[in-house]
């Protein structure tokens, strides 16, 4: 298992473990419940058992992934934190 | 007091299920973002459209009331979302309206080519059983990608009527109107309850005999099968609304068995087996061929986003999007300068002098009223020419693309790509840039976002540049105002900096988001978008402006028959403020009233010193124009105006050259000014005063914008002390350090 972050361009994973970034959390509107990024990127369909296929990896900066019909885009530091599986080619 | 709460209970009553009664059927548009929902809507609503925002909050939201089979419709457009969970802005609304608003039936429209996802909220909504149609949308696409999808199975499988639809071509929306009507009319036949898992269930029946079965209100307030699963969960925002003591233990005591089994909290454990359903319809029902061909969208990302093009096709874009929009506003700008200092105000002069009113009353309509609002209104043209170009790039996808490509640049500040369009807007006008803001999903990064954005040099600062840049520095004019820009920029760096360090620390940027397919946004879709941006600006910046300006006109004319500026109210603030001025070289009460008045909107500085220092010369009578003239003249001078904006575009002269020449122009004509500049200034002081202006607080308008995007004056008043601080610093940096360098 490797982070989704070090996936090269056109590679293929499946995810196989989303971890949570304690330092990345979305605040709740008027309250203070929280909850980190990977909830969010869940919620928009990066899951595990996903094969997701890396769309733009420069080495630095953002990935674009995508995930069935959708581009997702997500920081480096969020990338880190999914461990996925390289697909055979 | 009585009556109204009779009242609004017997609203809620009616919401509860009692449709067939009523006429007017209440439908909710719920989907994902990029599902298509906004063309949808668009499409059935036609005219009748009505944009407006959600209460308290900025969140666009659209309706619709027309008739339709002889009912009344009324079309609700809910922010689109991924998820029902109380975490963004767009889901709170949403979930709030379907929970306490009840409408009659939803209408869940679902992205054809991208089922799994889109049915994850739609096992949401299914769970707060209410009559519900689904438009399962680019219908055309996923058939032209080979999709099979089975609709029949799918409506049986959740219990609705399931209507393909293509939005964009019209298609299948009458039925899918029929249909939501028929579903509304019937309000026993709901979604189909969709089973969890044997012990999920069994923890949501505990928590629901326990809690519910003891408060009868709320079954009345919540549908129950939805409270019982979020109460399970332990969603805040409901264990909040509902307040019942001792839920805790209930609760605990409901999932103690699942928390022992799995490790995961109840919240993780809901979301899996939500997309679980999601994930098992789809395999029922969708087959998809095997297709390795690339789409367009990822061809032409391949080109835009690439490593060593994505940053040289932004910049060009950006370079062209400027240009465009000064090309095309500029004419128009000049027209309304022109207007209100001509035409209008000579109108206004004979009208009150009809009614006989005496002079100050004139002056203050006049150099007060006129000549403020005026100022506004000359940036009407500038906002609303890049308010569309900034449309278009967002309808057409491409300015999610720039906010990926920049998104390393602006880690440096703290923040990160989607920031960089707010701050981009900032170098036209700074108050739709904090209106931009909004975009941004976390309450941190839309703070640190418009606390930078007044360091991007505005519009409003150049004429200022413009005049003391002329009288010192002509012969290096470009490169002196260059040097302004990229102060302002580097300073940007540099507070996001400390910032990041200080008030924001801890917490990282966060970046995600998806980026939609190109497509070519519609001509209406772009209309009702540009005005909806523009239109913020246009009333509320009007109505303060308009405030302020009679507020200075006061200040410069009181107390009553003062005959020296310098006995105003506004030159003895002046004359208090000069000496914390002096060590910046500027130290005089005409140079500090001038920045006291400035803080309307910045370019009134050069108008007010105009004012001050300029002794009063009587105007001599020029020959002045009869009503019919001037009336013509309005008429042509705009059809010139429309037919510059056009020939700019056209012919494609950079704005550099328009705006300079333009400037210089003005400039020379201001010539007594000049003079006098030159005496009270030397070259030194007069960079040291540039830069205050371009850092000194933010305007009236800007500190407007952000109480209205915060909700608080609190960052107003953050950013107001750190530029202060920040402009007296690097002032009195420049013109101590110049001195000692041996400048003057």
């Amino acid at each position: 298992m490797i982070p989704l972050g070090l996936l090269g361009t056109e590679e293929r994973a499946e995810i196989m473990e989303v971890r949570e970034d304690k330092r990345c959390v979305l605040t709740s509107v008027g309250s203070n419940s929280q909850r980190s990024c990977q909830d969010r990127i869940e919620d928009m369909g990066v899951r595990v058992g996903k094969i997701v296929e890396v769309l733009s990896n420069g080495g630095r900066g953002p990935i674009l992934l995508k995930v069935d019909e959708s581009r997702i885009a997500m920081g480096r530091g969020i990338a880190m934190k999914i461990l996925v599986r390289r697909s055979e080619k | 007091m009585s009556v109204d709460v009779a009242e609004l209970n017997s609203e809620t009553s009616s919401g509860l299920g009692l449709g067939a009664a009523k006429r007017s059927v209440t439908v909710a548009v719920a989907g994902n973002p990029n599902s298509g929902k906004s063309t949808l809507i668009n499409a059935l609503a036609g005219t009748r459209l009505h944009v407006g925002n959600w209460p308290g909050v900025t969140v666009e939201k659209k309706e619709a009331l027309f008739s339709f089979d002889g009912k009344e419709v009324k079309l609700v457009d809910l922010p689109g979302t991924y998820s029902l969970s109380p975490y963004t802005q767009e889901e709170i609304i949403a979930r709030d309206y379907l929970v306490h608003e009840r409408p009659d039936v939803i209408i869940n429209v679902v992205d054809a080519t991208n089922l799994e996802r889109n049915l994850y909220l739609t096992v949401q909504l299914m769970e707060l059983g209410i009559p519900m149609v689904m438009a399962l949308n680019i219908y055309d696409e996923a058939e032209q990608k080979g999709y099979r999808i089975d609709v029949k199975a799918m409506e049986q499988m959740l219990g609705m009527t399931i209507i393909p639809t293509v939005a964009t071509k019209k298609v299948g929306l009458q039925d899918l109107l029929d249909a939501a009507l028929e579903a509304a009319a019937d309000p026993a036949r709901r979604p189909k309850e969709l089973r969890y898992g044997e012990d999920l269930e069994a923890a949501a029946a505990a928590v629901e005999k326990a809690v519910i079965g003891a408060h009868h209100g709320l079954v009345e307030r919540y549908p129950k099968r939805w409270l019982a699963f979020k109460i399970t969960e332990g969603d805040e925002r409901v264990l909040s609304e509902v307040n019942l003591g001792g839920i805790d233990a209930i609760v605990k005591h409901a999932t103690a068995h699942l928390a022992e089994v799995h490790e995961s909290d109840m919240e993780t454990l809901m979301a899996d087996a939500r997309y679980a359903q999601a994930a098992g319809l789809t395999r029922e029902v969708l087959r998809k061929p095997e297709s390795k061909k690339k789409e367009l969208t990822e061809k032409i990302d391949r080109i835009v986003l690439n490593r060593f093009l994505g940053i040289p096709i932004f910049l060009a874009a950006m370079w062209l999007m400027f240009k465009l929009t000064f090309d095309v506003s500029t004419p128009f700008v000049d027209w309304i300068d022109a207007m209100t200092a001509g035409p209008f105000k000579r109108w206004m002069e004979v009208l009150l002098g009809f009614v006989g009113a005496s002079d100050w009353m004139v002056s203050l309509a006049t150099d007060g009223v006129i000549a403020g609002v005026g100022f506004v209104l000359v940036f009407v043209p500038v906002i609303f020419a890049m308010m569309f170009f900034i449309t278009f790039l967002e309808g057409s996808g491409y300015m999610a693309r720039a906010a990926f490509v920049m998104d390393r640049a602006m880690h440096a500040m703290g923040l990160h790509g989607k920031s960089f369009i707010p701050m981009l807007l900032g170098f036209g006008c700074n108050v739709p840039a904090v209106y931009a803001t909004r975009t941004l999903e976390n309450q941190r990064d839309k703070a640190l976002t418009a606390l930078l954005i007044p360091l991007m040099s505005c519009g409003a600062r150049l004429p200022v540049y413009v005049v003391f840049i002329g009288v010192f520095f002509s012969a290096y004019a470009g490169t002196v105002l260059w040097s302004l820009y990229v102060m302002g920029i580097a300073l940007a760096v540099l507070m996001g900096i400390i910032f990041k360090r200080t008030l924001f620390k801890g917490d990282a940027p966060m970046f995600i988001m998806e980026l939609p397919p190109y497509r070519m946004p519609s001509f209406r879709s772009l209309m009702i978008h540009t005005w909806e941006k523009g239109k913020h600006f246009l009333i509320k910046a009007g109505t303060y402006i308009l405030a302020v300006s009679i507020l200075v006109w006061f200040l410069l004319n009181l107390p009553w028959g003062v005959e020296q500026r310098k006995d105003s109210y506004l030159g003895r603030m002046g004359q208090v403020i000069a000496p914390v001025l002096e060590p910046l070289g500027f130290g005089t009460w005409e140079a500090a009233s001038s920045l006291v008045s400035g803080l309307i909107a910045k370019e009134i500085v050069v108008g007010t010193m105009g004012e001050i220092y300029v002794p009063k010369a009587e105007e001599e009578k020029k020959n002045i124009p009869t009503f019919a003239e001037d009336a013509k003249e309005v008429g042509t001078s705009f059809i010139g105006a429309i037919r510059d904006s056009a020939v700019n575009v056209v012919s494609g002269i950079g704005i550099s050259s328009i705006t300079a020449q333009e400037s210089l122009n003005e400039q020379e004509e201001r010539s007594p000014l000049r003079e006098v500049i030159k005496d009270q200034f030397t070259p030194l002081s007069a960079y040291a005063f540039i830069t205050f202006v371009l850092l000194y607080m933010p305007c009236v308008v800007v500190a407007i914008a952000m109480k209205q995007e915060f909700g608080t004056w609190k960052w107003f008043g953050i950013a107001f002390a750190y530029q202060m601080v920040l402009a007296w610093v690097v002032a009195f940096g420049i013109y101590q350090g110049g001195r000692l360098l041996g400048l003057s």
